[in-house]
Order: structure tokens, then C-alpha cells, then sequence
């Protein structure tokens, strides 16, 4: 027996998904972080790339301010605009209407600004005090090599990568450190109930074995009463112990398929469950159907029954009904019990969930059904209302 | 087609002449006495004013209202020539003087 496995179905799923939405949600933070720096690194690194060329571009501009100086004092004779290969320009005047222009990319001109970048090339405004033939803004423009692009994203890439490998390494360690009280608390609970269980089995075997040895129709109305209370209560027990049993071996049983007579089973079920149902004054009514089977472990599929049946009364109603019916590929369980909303629907297959602290038991019941159904592709549909009853039907392939 | 055109010509040339004779009969005629002629001063309101429409308007408000502060002559040759009158055209005339004016010298489509 391992406890290691017990907790292994039910707590590393519960964790695997308290893993995956940390997880996520820590990924998202990170990766909102590392994004925010990267802009910020990719900005300073143009701004960097753009106060360098700044300087050559403040010269060209000089120079071309200077041609123009030249062009309109003998505008009347000469009327070449100046122009350099090592830089494109255009000038325009204070309206922004463009006078002329040799540059490649004229319509991305942004007169309100100094230098910035636009479709592969940079370009320069200065605005002139002295507007020589109209001209208020010099543009001056040359092609942006891209190489500080590729380095920034270079270095992005692989820095980013790095830190986003140590965030989520940390993030994980994280995760383990806030799980692992969690975890202790629930090793502590599957252990204490290993320990349990195995003082359990001699002491209830041994009242139910002298119980039924006691022959009932012979003893006064009075003791008759009390010796049932007696057999009630250590049905209870031997249900309880019985789940508890399948949890802890759970994993060390090997399965022993037959084809179960499931009418049989199921009627015994209920004949076993009838006199528990009657300390609290439940009519259960039965409608199966002979001769039905299925192909599964019998120990595992009367675990299943006692469980439905089991919460049917613990969770119904004093004076209430269960209907139990049975057909090819469907077993049906009814009560007219507290019932559940959506929500409770959703969580009531995970272990130690109770939805009625006052009805007792672990909580374990309807894991333990699910376990089965999961093992044996048996399908669980629940309908249920608050305070109407629940209705669960198990379905399986015929 | 050689005589629509000189049709056209002959219609359109009374209407050319008179609005050439607005900027001419106004401007050049007494411009043509100073020293500095009427582009060096064109050029001059480029230079100030920059756009067609802010020259333009600097234009009109310095012939409607003619004072020393605003013009763009030199010291020397307002002190030697005067400011010169207020203009006696109307809105519309003045307008069409100055359009003609910025026509004959502006920069645009001619820089190669």
C-alpha cells in the first residue's frame, strides 16, 4: 500500500491544475514585464542610433542651408538646387507646402518633429530663422541600415529568453514552496486514514458476525429495537471501512473482471442499504430489470452501488424516497434529497468535498465512483435540483 | 484650329491686358523709378514671410497700411524715398495686383 498513489489521483490532479493556472497567470505577468522592458530598450536603443546620426545629419543640413542662401541671392541667375549624394532633402515652407524635394520618401515627412525613422530611411528637420526662397523646414533624409534593428532584437531575444527562463524557474519554486503546506496537510489525512482502516476491519467484522448469529424473533420487542441500532451503526461503519479499504488499496488491487449479474447485485445492494434507510424512514422502491449484465471487477461495482445508494440516504430527507432502477447500459439512483445547484454539480466528484457537514462521512463516496466509472468508461450524468432531489444515472456501453 | 485659336486669343487678350495693367499700372510704373527693383523684393517678403499666403497677407496689410515698421526697405531708402501711399485700389483689385505679383517671381516649379 502506497500512500504516495492514493494521493496520486486525486491531490496531483487538483495540483497539476493549480499548477497550470499559476502557471499561466505568472507566465502572463512575466511576460508583460519583459515586454514593457523591451520597449523601453528597443526605444533607447533608436533614440541612441538617432542621436548618432543626428550629428551628421545637422551637418548635411548646414550645408544645405548654405545652397540655399547661395540659390536665393542669385535666384535671377542660377537655379540649381543644391544637392549631395550622400543625403536627400526637401524644403518646405511655413504653410508645410513642399517647394521641392529629391528625397525617396516625401510622404512621411513629419515637420513637428527633429529625427526620426520612416519606411527604411531617417529623416532630419531643422526649421530655418532666415526662410531663404520660403523655405521654413529643411529636410534631410538618408537610408537607415538597420543594423542597430537586427542587434536590439538580437539582444531582446536572447537576454529576454534568459531572464524568462530564470522568472519561471523561480515561478516554480514558488509554486512548490506556497503548495507544499497543502500537500503535508493531505499526506497527513491519507495516512491517518491507512492507520484507521486497518484497526477497523476485526472489531466491525465481529459485531456484524455476532450480530447476525443473534436470532432476533427470540428476544423482547425492547432488545430486538437496540440490536438493530447496533446493526445499523455497524453497517455504517463497514460501508465506511469498505470505501476507505478501496482508496487506500486502490491501486495494489488487481482488477478481476466477470461478467456480474448487476440485477442480483444491485437488488442485494439495496436489501443491505434497506435497513439503514429505514432509521431514517426512506421508502426505497426498485425497478430492475432480471438478467442484466456487465462485464467488470464485482467488488469495485458494488463499491459503486453502496456509494449511490449511501449518499441517496445520507443526503435525503427523513421520511423521504429513493428510486432505484436498472436497465440495459443505465442504472438509475433517485432521491428526494437536499439536491444540488450547478456549482456543487461541478465539484462533487473531488475528494473530501461534503456539501452538508451534518450528514457525515468523508467526502470520499462520490471520488470513489468516479475512480470506478473513469476505469471502466462508465458514464455519470447528474440532474439535480436544490432542494428537489438529485438524480444520478450511471450509463455504460451494451 | 489656327483660327479658334487666335479667336479665343483676341477674346481672352482684352481681359489679360486689363489684369496685367493692374499690377503694371500700379506697382511696376512706380517701381520702375526706385533702385531696388520689385523682385529684390519679392524676395525679401520670402525670405520674412515664407509661405503664399502669409506673403500674400503681408502684402496686402503693408498696402493698405503702409507704416515704417513693417516695410522691408532698407532705412537708407525710406529715408531718401519715403514710405510710399497707401494703396487706392479696392479689395478685389489689390488682390488680383498681389496674385499677379507672386505669379511673376514665385519659386515653385521653377528650382531644378
Amino acid at each position: 500500500m502506497s500512500v504516495s498513489n492514493v494521493t496520486a489521483t486525486g491531490i496531483n490532479r487538483s495540483e497539476r491544475i493549480t499548477l497550470v493556472r499559476f502557471i499561466g497567470l505568472y507566465s502572463f505577468l512575466v511576460l508583460m514585464i519583459l515586454i514593457l522592458g523591451s520597449t523601453i530598450y528597443f526605444k533607447l536603443q533608436k533614440d541612441l542610433m538617432l542621436q548618432t546620426k543626428r550629428l551628421e545629419l545637422e551637418e548635411y543640413s548646414k550645408e544645405l542651408i548654405d545652397g540655399l542662401k547661395l540659390l536665393h541671392i542669385y535666384f535671377d541667375r542660377y537655379r540649381t538646387y543644391p544637392r549631395n549624394p550622400l543625403y536627400r532633402s526637401a524644403i518646405y515652407d511655413a504653410d508645410h507646402v513642399q517647394i521641392f524635394s529629391t528625397l525617396k520618401h516625401p510622404e512621411g515627412v513629419q515637420l513637428e518633429k527633429v529625427i526620426y525613422t520612416t519606411d527604411g530611411v531617417i529623416q532630419y528637420i531643422h526649421v530655418l530663422d532666415s526662410y531663404y526662397l520660403g523655405t521654413k523646414y529643411t529636410v534631410v533624409e538618408i537610408d537607415d541600415d538597420r543594423k542597430w534593428f537586427t542587434q536590439a532584437w538580437r539582444n531582446i531575444l536572447i537576454y529576454g529568453g534568459f531572464l524568462l527562463v530564470i522568472f519561471l524557474g523561480a515561478g516554480v519554486m514558488l509554486m512548490r514552496l506556497f503548495l507544499s503546506p497543502m500537500r503535508d496537510a493531505i499526506h497527513l489525512l491519507d495516512r491517518f486514514i491507512k492507520d484507521t482502516t486497518h484497526e477497523l476491519n476485526t472489531p466491525v467484522s465481529a459485531i456484524l458476525s455476532n450480530i447476525e448469529m443473534i436470532d432476533t424473533q427470540r428476544l423482547d420487542p425492547k432488545t430486538a429495537k437496540k440490536i438493530k441500532r447496533i446493526e445499523i451503526g455497524a453497517r455504517t461503519i463497514s460501508t465506511i471501512y469498505q470505501d476507505l479499504t478501496y482508496l487506500a488499496l486502490n491501486h495494489k488491487i488487481v482488477s478481476e473482471d466477470t461478467d456480474v449479474d448487476l440485477s442480483a447485485l444491485v437488488k442485494e445492494r439495496v436489501d443491505y442499504f434497506r435497513i439503514l434507510a429505514e432509521s431514517k424512514k426512506i421508502d426505497i422502491e426498485t425497478d430492475i430489470q432480471p438478467g442484466i449484465k456487465l462485464h467488470i471487477d464485482e467488488n469495485k461495482m458494488a463499491r459503486l452501488v453502496d456509494n449511490l445508494l449511501s449518499n441517496a440516504i445520507k443526503y435525503n430527507r427523513r421520511g423521504g424516497d429513493i428510486f432505484v432502477r436498472l436497465r440495459p447500459g443505465e442504472l438509475v439512483v433517485e432521491d428526494s434529497g437536499i439536491g444540488m445547484d450547478e456549482r456543487q454539480i461541478r465539484e462533487v466528484f473531488k475528494r473530501y468535498k461534503r456539501f452538508d457537514s451534518g450528514a457525515g462521512g468523508f467526502g470520499i463516496g462520490l471520488n470513489i465512483v468516479a475512480m470506478i466509472a473513469r476505469e471502466y468508461d462508465l458514464k455519470i450524468e447528474i440532474d439535480s435540483q436544490k432542494g428537489r432531489g438529485s438524480e444520478v444515472t450511471v450509463k455504460w456501453d451494451v | 484650329m489656327g483660327r479658334l485659336a487666335v479667336t479665343i486669343l483676341l477674346i481672352l487678350s482684352p481681359l489679360l491686358a486689363a489684369e496685367m495693367n493692374i499690377y503694371e499700372r500700379n506697382c511696376v510704373k512706380c517701381h520702375e523709378n526706385l533702385p531696388v527693383s520689385l523682385d529684390k523684393f519679392f524676395f525679401n517678403y520670402l525670405l520674412k514671410y515664407s509661405s503664399e499666403r502669409r506673403v500674400k497677407q503681408a502684402l496686402r496689410n503693408y498696402l493698405k497700411h503702409p507704416r515704417r515698421k513693417a516695410s522691408l526697405a532698407t532705412e537708407e531708402l525710406v529715408s531718401r524715398y519715403g514710405l510710399m501711399p497707401k494703396t487706392t485700389l479696392s479689395d478685389e483689385e489689390l488682390r488680383r495686383a498681389i496674385d499677379i505679383y507672386w505669379e511673376k517671381y514665385k519659386v515653385f516649379g521653377k528650382i531644378e
